[in-house]
């Protein structure tokens, strides 16, 4: 440590800092009980072993695609297997904090700087902007509690242990193949979607549930796109075409 | 990482499952530093408070996703830290942070620490001055770093960046910090 450090921890300590106020009684009246999380983590485990048994052995209810190769899709990072019945288990949304689920706050700028790929963008900056699991760059507009849109920009550079993240999809939802700036993408229209990071042993390590919200995902030059929102097929395609490096 | 209680990482095994009186332990040993590191990110006690006492509640909430074994108090203290940094955008009612006026300093330390008899209340005051003219950016690491005394995988941890990071950033914010002083 030199002495400029020193003096750092010396100020540090110096520093005039109130009391801290007894915590306890209000947070144990803000927090919900919670099911034990082995009991719900199990059913998750269950829950993925019957959608891949489903993916493989049922005759899946998608217009116009029932070839093997929509049963379970691949594009860049993102698996998609289709199910017959989707996992029971749908947490409220206010029990999970979409601020926190996407990842840490940060600014266009900083996202600029600490993404490590070229990061795309839209004409009108996001409202907010948060640095996630997987070095994905969330882009949100509107607020966390009404989301218009949001754009994830994941790149695939491998990470230790390889995490794959997988959407559960339902007969409901329809999956259209698409291209978007001459790649090959997947339009995800209707019902529910479970979006779950798996490791490379099949272990569910995160899962987030986000409501009847389409979904448009493509992968060019080894960063995977999705853009999540409640727009149609073309509305869709338009916003991923002015997605542009800046 | 630092040694922490081992019933730490029991009690938060067992708030992960759900029991609450584990997780109402937990916020009594860790409430104080939770404050701490809030009120010198966002220079507010009301702010403190509310990114405190909600950074537990989210935890509580996220709780399913720790890592089971993991140090509890970084991954606290990310979550608290990255409320903090939400608030103190938000917020206007900033107030400077001040030194505690206390008699005892800077004459015993000068006798305790060769640092401290280099820096006598007024240096203090000047660098304090100067770490406050730093950006947001600077003043976040140096607070974690210095401030807080956080190790690196510590601050690594609540910043959410990698260790990497933690070392070049207090780097770069130590060569502005001298610059504001020398200005």
């Amino acid at each position: 440590m030199n002495p400029l450090e020193r003096a750092l921890t010396q100020l540090g300590r110096e520093l005039e800092v109130p009391a801290a106020p007894d915590l306890v009684p209000a947070v144990l009246a803000l927090i919900k009980p919670r099911r034990a999380v082995r009991r719900s983590r199990r059913r998750w485990v269950l829950a993925l072993a019957a959608a891949v048994l489903a993916a493989l052995v049922a005759t899946l209810a998608i217009p116009d695609a029932r070839s093997a190769l929509f049963r379970v899709l691949r594009i860049g990072g993102v698996q998609v297997e289709l199910v017959d019945e989707l996992p029971a288990l749908v947490p409220a949304p206010a029990e999970l904090p979409l601020d926190l689920a996407l990842g840490k706050a940060t600014t266009l700028e900083q996202a600029r700087r600490d993404a490590g790929f070229e990061l795309r963008e839209l004409d009108t900056p996001p409202d907010r902007v948060y640095l996630g699991e997987r070095r994905t760059v969330w882009f949100l507009y509107g607020a966390p509690s009404k989301v218009r849109l949001l754009v994830a920009q994941t790149p695939g550079v491998a990470v230790d242990p390889p995490l794959i993240l997988k959407k559960l999809v339902s007969p409901d939802t329809r999956v259209e193949e698409v291209a978007v700036d001459g790649a090959r993408g997947y339009f995800l229209d209707g019902a529910l979607h479970f979006v779950l990071l798996v490791d490379d042993r099949g272990q569910v390590i995160e899962e987030t549930v986000r409501l009847a919200r389409n979904v448009l995902v493509w992968e060019v030059d080894g960063v995977t796109y999705r853009l999540e929102g409640d727009f149609a097929r073309d509305e869709a395609l338009a916003v991923a075409a002015s997605l542009r490096r800046k | 990482m630092e040694g922490r209680p081992p019933d730490d990482v029991a009690l938060a095994e067992r708030a992960r499952r759900g029991d609450e009186r584990a997780f109402e332990e937990l916020v009594r040993m860790h409430q104080d530093m939770a404050f701490r590191v809030a009120y010198l990110l966002t220079g507010s006690a009301a702010d403190a408070e509310d990114a405190a006492q909600s950074g537990f509640v989210k935890a509580w909430t996220a709780l399913p996703r720790f890592r089971k074994g993991a140090p509890f108090r970084p991954w606290l203290l990310r979550i608290v830290a990255n409320e903090a940094h939400n608030r103190r955008r938000s917020s206007s009612r900033q107030e400077a942070l001040r030194l505690r006026s206390s008699a005892a300093h800077p004459a015993e330390d000068a006798t305790l620490s060769p640092e401290g008899a280099a820096l006598g209340h007024e240096q203090h005051e000047e660098l304090l001055t100067a770490v406050l003219r730093l950006d947001e950016r600077d003043r976040e690491i140096l607070t974690c770093r210095y401030f807080l005394e956080l190790s690196e995988d510590e601050a690594a941890a609540a910043l959410d960046v990698r260790r990497g990071t933690v070392k070049s950033r207090t780097a770069r914010a130590l060569v502005r910090l001298r610059l504001e002083l020398e200005s």
